[in-house]
């Protein structure tokens, strides 16, 4: 299995360095060229291949019969620091399913009797690489379905792969919407459960004029569309709408434009390792929460730990999940988080959406098996819809229209000591709607029973009310 | 990637054609004072682009190794700061000295192994050092996690310098303490490498050993040593970048990628003969980015810079300071 993967590599890595050599080899022979190439190749294989095709961590007996799910994290790379902690929490929820410990107590190791397999693959933060390992999982390793993706632009990436070969992807990330798959259940919070709630609260006790920033890629961009277009809708104003590429650290130009159109909060969407540089940089230039506080929605304990709870306290972030929610299932998923991967680390909304994916993707498999069916795309599509689970945010449902899941909305004030002290949340989980009500007016997904894959969209011509589980 | 250049190349247009309320602030935003504070930040990017180039400088400028491995010996450095933090409490001012020794002693052995076996031979040099790249950020991943790490910035660094402030008391042009700090640091280990270069036998014994390595030989000169003190003296300022920039920035395996670049930029437009080259790439890069982002935005700033570089190159291969040199 770990040789496929690897010559996956060597034809890829093979073909660019093939075309990128001629560049610099200015009078050096072939035979030469060729020794280079293969050397260049060797390399990027070791950089890209460390862990492929490997079981995560869970190396030991899987039984008869065990079921193969894909996990489709990097972890190499610039986004690896995000996807690598996805991955962590999946592996943690295997575990537990495997073994019958946590919310998997009741069921016994096993989906009746029957363990996971996991096959890890890591795609070393290339959207190209992404499609290729997703046609690897579903082709070769010949998995029922994949765990994965964090950025829009990888999920863009393999969307097509599922979609033909008709297989599911569970995705674990709040992303911008406007998208309706039958191949995959959208696990993070759609639009309305993290933008529509936190426009109105930045508009009401922060004031009307916003100051958009992100990181120069698909989700910032629309997720910043949408928040603006919701913020006119509100009464408010856009003063500035600003990107930073990927990756940049950066952010004096940023904040100097934010000093000169002194607007009253700024909403970032900066992802991965621009986070922490643009807090401390805010704070550098003189500006402070209470004056100018950020909104974030990519912004969670994990980048609050590296960048130092001082930078930003009093700063807030919009999501379902915060390790400080009180519910009995989060103190447990903390505490068996920690025990798994150690003390310091912290849990965020992320994972925590990868981590009950995983139990939605299991108690679906379940309910197949003891109805005596075989796991195949069509029976495990069917099952997905309409799960439900206690998960650490409280409880949380797989709508059985739209894919979506039904999650809890939030939004916390950053504390001195690196935690969230919830400042609004919603009494129960919110229906998802994937297109934002103030963009796309009355436009709503509905799969048919039983998903014949058609067209989902529905316009209704009537803006959808929020609807809670 | 060109569709992706290209709108955000007009979005400034778009927001002046379609939106009245965003062309009034675009009309604040080109208030004086707004452009004389970017303008003095810029100096802030300045430094930071010196500090990072300086050992490029001396590893590329001066020894004629293509080190692809620069971004990494400058990780190296804010690991080793972090880790100092980590384990002895220590403020980060007084890690700079174990940064610096540390990163040299990485880079004596890497001379040692690898780069001693390749003078002379570019193209294996770019790829040895390529791979080397892959290898640090592999082992420092596996030792420190692909977690960002959190270094601690001293507090009485934090705060700024207020040239002019407005009326309500709150500045208008201001630079930070911090950033101030990188620029002098930068400044310093520029004047300080330089009279290494300029001033002592030892430079001299280096400039001897990089303008006729077979001549140097014959007077005596211990090319060897000369060649890995050399190496690691680069790789120890790298160190030092690191663990300056630290603070300000993001600690985590890949950082080094977004520094090697610019740093290339710097020396290649700056040229490679003059270490004060370096001074004038910086400053040139530093302030074209600083000033163009404010107009337009960060991404098309960077985009137009790059290509005043390539166009640069191709009428001036050797960079803007050159000495005219027989071959």
């Amino acid at each position: 299995m770990r040789l496929k993967g690897l010559i996956v590599c060597v034809v890829k890595e093979n073909k660019i360095k093939m075309s990128k050599s001629p560049i610099i080899s200015s009078g050096f022979s072939r035979r030469k060229f060729l020794q280079y190439s293969s050397l260049a190749a060797g390399t990027s294989i070791l950089a890209a291949c460390t862990g492929g095709g490997s079981g995560g961590g869970d190396s030991a007996d899987l039984g008869e019969n065990p079921i193969k799910v894909g996990v489709l994290y990097s972890t190499t790379g610039t986004i690896a620091i995000v996807e690598k902690s996805l991955q962590d929490a999946t592996f943690l929820a295997i575990d537990q399913i495997n073994n019958g410990t946590g919310p998997w107590e009741a069921n016994g190791a096993g989906i009746s009797g029957r363990k996971i397999q996991s096959v890890v693959v890591n795609p070393n933060s290339d959207w190209d690489l992404y499609n290729q390992m997703a046609k690897r999982l579903i082709d070769e390793d010949q998995v029922v379905c994949v765990l994965g993706c964090y950025t829009s632009a990888s999920r863009k990436s393999v969307l097509p792969v599922f979609e033909e070969k008709d297989s599911i992807l569970y995705y674990p990330v709040y992303y911008e919407g406007n998208e309706c798959s039958s191949n995959v259940f959208y696990t993070g919070a759609a639009p309305n459960q993290q933008i529509t709630d936190s426009i109105p609260y930045s508009f009401e006790n922060f004031g009307p004029k916003g100051f958009f920033i992100g990181s120069d890629y698909i989700y910032p961009k629309e997720s910043n569309r949408i928040a603006i277009a919701e913020l006119e809708k509100a009464g408010g104003q856009a003063v500035g709408d600003e990107y930073a590429a990927l990756g940049t650290t950066e952010f004096i130009t940023i904040i100097n434009k934010i000093k000169a159109a002194s607007p009253d909060f700024v909403l970032s969407n900066l992802v991965g390792d621009s986070i922490p540089a643009f807090y401390r940089q805010f704070k550098d230039a003189g500006l402070n929460a209470e004056d100018l506080p950020i909104m974030a929605y990519p912004t969670t304990e994990e980048e609050i730990q590296a960048m130092g709870p001082e930078y930003s306290a009093g700063h807030y972030t919009s999501f379902n999940y915060f390790q400080s929610v009180e519910t009995p299932e989060n103190e447990a998923f903390v505490s068996q988080f920690k025990e798994m991967f150690g003390d310091d680390r912290v849990t965020n909304g992320v994972m925590e959406a990868a981590y009950i994916q995983t139990f939605f993707m299991a108690q679906a498999m379940k309910d197949i098996l003891e109805a005596g069916d075989e796991i195949t795309t069509e029976t495990l599509r069917e099952a997905t819809r309409g799960q439900e689970f206690n998960a650490p945010q409280g409880r949380v449902k797989v709508d059985p229209d739209n894919y979506h899941a039904y999650l809890y909305s939030r939004i916390g004030k950053w504390k001195e000591d690196g935690q969230a002290e919830i400042v609004f949340a919603t009494d129960a989980a919110v229906k998802p709607i994937p297109w934002s009500q103030a963009l796309y007016k009355g436009r709503m997904c509905v799969h048919p029973v039983p998903d014949d894959r058609s067209d989902p969209t529905k316009e209704t011509g009537k803006e959808l009310v929020p609807e809670f589980l | 990637m060109l569709d992706l250049a290209l709108s955000s190349m007009l979005s400034p247009v778009y927001l002046l054609a379609q939106e009245p309320a965003a062309e009034e602030v675009v009309k604040e935003a080109f208030k004086f004072s707004s452009l004389a504070n970017q303008v003095l930040n810029g100096f802030g990017i300045v430094g930071i682009l010196l500090l990072t180039a300086l050992g490029l400088a001396i590893t590329f400028g001066v020894m004629r190794i293509i080190n692809l491995a620069h971004g990494e010996f400058i990780m190296l450095g804010a690991y080793i700061t972090f880790w100092m933090q980590d384990t002895f409490n220590m403020d980060l001012l007084m890690t700079i000295p174990f940064a610096f020794v540390g990163t040299a002693i990485v880079g004596a052995i890497v001379e040692l192994t690898i780069i001693r076996r390749l003078y002379g031979r570019p193209l294996e040099t770019l790829l040895a050092t390529w791979g080397l790249s892959i290898v640090l950020q592999g082992v420092i991943k596996l030792i420190f996690t692909a977690q960002l790490k959190y270094v601690k910035a001293p507090s009485y660094l934090s705060g700024g310098i207020d040239l002019l402030k407005d009326e309500a008391g709150s500045p208008l042009v201001s630079i930070s303490y911090y950033r101030t700090f990188i620029i002098v640091v930068a400044l310093a280990l520029l004047a300080i490498t330089m009279f290494l270069f300029y001033g002592t036998s030892w430079g001299r014994q280096i400039r001897a050993v990089t303008q006729n390595r077979s001549m140097a030989q014959c007077l005596g000169v211990n090319t060897k040593l000369v060649d890995m003190g050399t190496f690691a003296y680069g790789c120890g300022l790298a160190g030092i970048a690191g663990a300056v920039i630290s603070a300000l920035k993001t600690v985590a395996p890949p950082m080094g990628q977004d520094y090697l670049v610019d740093s290339w930029m710097v020396v290649v437009t700056g040229g490679v003969d003059k270490l004060i080259g370096i001074l004038a790439g910086a400053f040139l890069i530093g302030e074209s980015n600083a000033v163009l982002a404010f107009f337009l935005n960060d991404p098309t700033a960077r985009v137009l810079v790059l290509g005043a570089v390539i166009v640069l190159i191709r009428y001036r291969p050797e960079g803007l300071f050159t000495v005219q040199k027989r071959t």
